[in-house]
């Protein structure tokens, strides 16, 4: 055997000494993660939508002083000049600011995370309207998509499975005919019918989100409270969203049923149990997550009708009150918030359809290598 | 014998003091009304502030805590006491004096003094109040008496009402902000300064903790929940021992949120505005409805850049093809009439103001389709093969008629006559707006045809005609075109006629007979030249729950002629006429 002679010393190059200290190796994996794309992505998108939302309001006819004035003289009988005199006192708000001012203003007081005051409700700022009413939005609209999801996921997908079989045939007709009912609809029928014709309720007692003659503490006398004026607005949300929930899982049940893992679980031996829940349920619902996370992005925009019908303390009555006087800065503190939630959803979704199929978590890992 | 007696005079000290206190005792029962008022977290108490009591009382509530010096009877066009006592011009018409009457308390205990009137009126004077248009200064005669020095001509009837109804602070909350306000006028500052600014923003950034209130309703920030708010008696006022409801318990929200609470019973009384269908049903269910004038109806309103809307002839053709009855019931059911006079008048108070002679005079515009189109014959237009008017090149009037899709009566109005008009030979088509929108096109001249209010719940003609002629044309910013139609310089008759100064004029002074011949002139001038056509003259029809409440006056009682600016719920609690049904 001839001996390999053993390879001459290599001379330390200046490569070897350029090669990026750990602390840039880290900033270099962390900037190039799907996570951080994903993150500056949706930063950006917040941005435009922001920034977008800043000008189309602006061109909406009519602004705060001139809505006010319009209020002023219908309600109290004033003349145009009266009313101008009035409103002009009554608002921080300078119509003829250049808009290009206004947004450079909004942008600097945003990234201070300051959202700047209401412009009709003089001396409240935009951050504590939304903190004070959100909540109430996320609990009502958040249980009522929840209740809805459920709902029409598991009874799709039982409609899908069994199809043709009456209950099928039933509840399609049902989610069919409620699906087309828009949310105000229903909500109106039910106040009507159960509170006015057949009194089963008292009108004004399910106005509000809680007992006002309740002391607001960590008690179940309060929690209950606040669960009972929920109660017919999330109702109403479950009853015009239910139908649409239904069809959908009941399609993805249908086209998932001719697969031919499902043939194979079935040969198998798989119980009838476990192929509808683990094999068709879970690959079913898969196109339905995404919707669903655009469903939570919406959750405070989507509610504004039934917060109004049953003067719920949400967000969405608060947009509407927003929108009808131009309290642009109220305005865009709150589609800050719906945008930010539809971005924010939609990653969660990305990161839930991994959770939910493998084969698009081992997608994500071949690619990356 | 001196033992006996002094225990007697104790007796009767004792009596004495527990009197009042018994005849102040709190009534029972609740009042149930309702007002579009703001939410927690943006209501506040303070007087001059958006969302404040203006905001969440109204004018339908305001008064039950804080009191205006008098209420105006229409029916009787006099004046009858509330804060003040006696009231009248002095000096020859240079000054106007008011007494409050006494035993005025607020409800902190302390008594309602002049200086109140005036610290109310030094804050109104920063926030340009229109008062302070003919005033030159506000000063306190004495303890009770105060004196409102008029600009030279500044004296008026006009200027009476809106001094008797302006309501009246505590100085104990606003006395520092009203001393701030002086201290800016006597440095010599004006509303375009810094100093004068930072004092408006001071008043209207400023809460009080408390209302203090001179009515004998009070409520705080913690009574105020999402869907209703509480206002509790209190027995310091001067009209706590007249009222019967021991609170008042008023609901938000607008018609549609308040619609199910009349319907089942849980409103006395409401003010929204509801569609015909909705009224009929309330009577269907046993409940009363009561009409009183609102005040104003819808107008048709000209962009006058626009042809042919600026050939007099066409706009009176218009008015002569619009069975206005018809307009009426489809506004708003039995709620409205026709307008008759045509005089830039409401009907219901035209009588009053204007002369015999001249109502007898004016041109009704009676519905007549064959008049109406000699008039269009006349201004060189002809049907042609389609029905249609057209001009002599051919062509029709084809126009967009904008109209607030959000006000049920104002769309109907605009719907039927874009219907009547268009069975006439007119080519319109309807465009409904959100109101904001529609009144935002009016301002901007962005729009063809459109619709908008008349007259004006004011017993005084300026404010009549004022609206929509001032209104949508000199009153606006001017870079705001409006109807663009230059009333400054009026053709009228081959004559240039101000109008604009006529109108500001017309209301001036005390000489009603000087105001009636004015008002002649100017109702003239609108009726030949029908710059609008006022399609109708609503009234209010307001569900009055008698399961509820109990007193209510029965139909045509001369009270239910004051319009909405002057409820006469107000007139009707506070002198204890109205109480809980079952007392």
């Amino acid at each position: 055997m001839t001996a390999i002679p053993a390879p001459p010393a290599l001379p330390v190059t200046k490569t070897d000494a350029a090669t990026p200290p750990a602390w840039r190796q880290g900033l270099r994996r962390i900037t190039r993660s799907y996570l951080f794309k994903v993150l500056i992505s949706g930063l950006i998108t917040i941005w435009a939508a922001t920034t977008l939302t800043f000008f189309m309001i602006r061109q909406m006819p009519g602004n705060p002083v001139e809505i006010r004035m319009d209020e002023l003289m219908t309600r109290q009988g004033m003349t145009e000049e009266e009313a101008r005199r009035a409103s002009a006192t009554l608002f921080n708000f300078d119509p003829d600011r250049p808009l290009l001012l206004q947004y450079a203003d909004f942008l600097s007081d945003l990234v201070r995370g300051d959202l700047g005051d209401s412009i009709t409700r003089g001396g409240v700022s935009v951050s504590s309207i939304i903190l004070r009413y959100l909540p109430w939005t996320l609990f009502c609209v958040g249980l009522a998509l929840l209740v809805s999801f459920t709902l029409g996921i598991i009874l799709g997908l039982a409609m899908g499975y069994w199809r043709g079989s009456w209950f099928d045939n039933l509840l399609t007709a049902f989610a069919s005919i409620i699906s087309g009912i828009p949310d105000y609809i229903i909500a109106l029928l039910i106040i009507i019918i159960f509170g006015v014709q057949l009194q089963w309720f008292q009108v004004g007692a399910v106005r509000g989100g809680v007992d006002p003659t309740i002391t607001p503490a960590f008690s179940v006398e309060y929690l209950l409270s606040i669960l009972q004026y929920a109660t017919l607005p999330i109702l109403v949300y479950v009853l015009s969203t239910i139908g649409t929930w239904i069809l959908a899982m009941k399609s993805s049940t249908i086209s998932t049923l001719g697969e031919d893992y499902i043939a194979v679980a079935k040969a198998r031996g798989l119980s009838e149990r476990r192929v509808l829940t683990g094999y068709i349920g879970r690959n079913a619902m898969l196109p339905l997550v995404t919707r669903l996370a655009i469903s939570v992005g919406f959750i405070v925009g989507g509610t504004v009708i039934i917060e109004e019908m049953f003067q719920y303390p949400g967000l969405g009555r608060n947009l509407f009150i927003a929108i009808s006087g131009r309290d642009y800065t109220t305005m865009q503190g709150m589609f800050l918030v719906i945008t930010a939630m539809v971005v924010l959803s939609n990653i969660l979704a990305d990161l839930a359809i991994g959770w939910l199929d493998p084969r698009v978590r081992m997608g994500t890992e071949d690619s990356s290598q | 014998m001196k033992r006996l007696f002094i225990v007697l005079a104790l007796v009767l000290m004792l009596g004495v003091v527990s009197l009042p206190a018994l005849a102040q005792d709190a009534p029972t029962g609740t009042w149930l009304g309702t007002w579009p008022y703001a939410a927690p977290g943006t209501h506040n108490l303070n007087s001059f502030a958006a969302g404040g009591l203006n905001d969440n009382l109204g004018l339908v509530y305001r008064p039950f805590v804080e009191l205006t010096p008098a209420y105006y009877l229409w029916a009787t066009q006099e004046y009858v006491p509330m804060l003040a006592e006696s009231w009248g011009f002095v000096d020859d018409n240079a000054a106007y004096e008011y007494t409050i009457a006494e035993g005025a308390m607020w409800s902190d205990g302390s008594p309602v003094t002049s200086q109140d009137v005036v610290d109310t009126f030094d804050i109104g004077r920063i926030l340009g109040w229109t008062q302070w248009t003919y005033l030159t200064s506000v000063e306190a005669v004495d303890e009770r008496t105060v004196r409102f020095n008029f600009t030279e001509g500044g004296a008026s009837l006009n200027a009476q009402r809106q001094l008797l109804k302006e309501y009246v602070v505590a100085s104990a909350n606003y006395g520092e902000l009203a001393a701030q306000a002086r201290e800016v006028v006597a440095s010599g500052a004006t509303n375009e300064d810094e100093a004068w600014t930072a004092v408006a923003t001071a008043i209207e950034e400023f809460r009080p903790e408390t209302l203090i209130a001179s009515g004998p309703y009070t409520y705080a920030l913690d009574a105020v929940g999402e869907s209703f708010f509480t206002l509790s008696w209190q027995p310091n006022s001067l009209f706590s021992g007249s009222v019967r409801f021991g609170e008042l318990k008023i609901w938000g929200g607008e018609t549609e949120v308040t619609t199910p609470l009349v319907l089942s019973g849980e409103l006395a009384h409401s003010t929204n505005v509801y569609p015909p269908a909705t009224m009929q049903s309330f009577v269907d269910a046993g409940i009363r409805v009561v009409a009183t004038p609102r005040g104003y109806g819808p107008a048709l309103l000209f962009n006058f850049t626009v042809a042919p809307f600026d050939n007099v002839l066409v706009r009176q053709a218009m008015a002569h093809a619009i069975n206005r009855e018809q307009s009426a019931l489809l506004t708003n059911g039995l709620g409205a009439t026709g307008t008759v006079y045509m005089s830039g008048i409401l009907d219901s108070i035209a009588p009053t103001l204007l002369s015999q002679e001249t109502l007898d005079t004016l041109n009704r515009y009676e519905y007549n389709l064959e008049g109406a189109a000699a008039l269009m014959e006349q201004a060189g237009y002809s049907l042609n093969g389609d029905g249609k008017w057209a001009d002599a090149d051919g062509n029709t009037i084809s126009v967009e008629y904008t109209f607030p899709a959000d006000f049920a009566d104002f769309s109907a109005a605009a719907r039927d006559a874009t219907a009547q008009l268009n069975e006439f030979g007119f080519d319109i088509t309807e465009r409904a707006l959100p109101w904001q929108e529609a009144a935002a096109a009016i301002r901007a001249g962005d729009f063809q045809l459109s619709v908008w209010s008349w007259g004006a719940g004011s017993p005084f003609a300026f404010q009549n005609f004022n609206n929509p002629m001032r209104r949508w044309t000199v009153a606006l910013a001017e870079d705001q075109p409006g109807l663009q139609l230059d009333i400054e310089a009026l053709d009228v008759n081959g004559e240039t006629v101000d109008l604009n100064a006529l109108i500001l004029n017309v209301s001036g002074g005390l000489d009603t007979a000087a105001q009636q011949e004015r008002a002649d002139e100017i109702a003239q001038i609108l009726n030949e030249g029908m710059y609008y056509i006022p399609l109708n003259e609503m009234l209010s029809i307001e569900p009055v729950n008698e399961a509820s409440i109990g007193g209510a006056p029965a139909d045509g009682d001369p009270i239910y002629q004051n319009p909405s600016n002057d409820h006469f719920i107000i007139y009707l609690i506070l002198n204890g006429t109205l109480f809980p049904a079952g007392m």
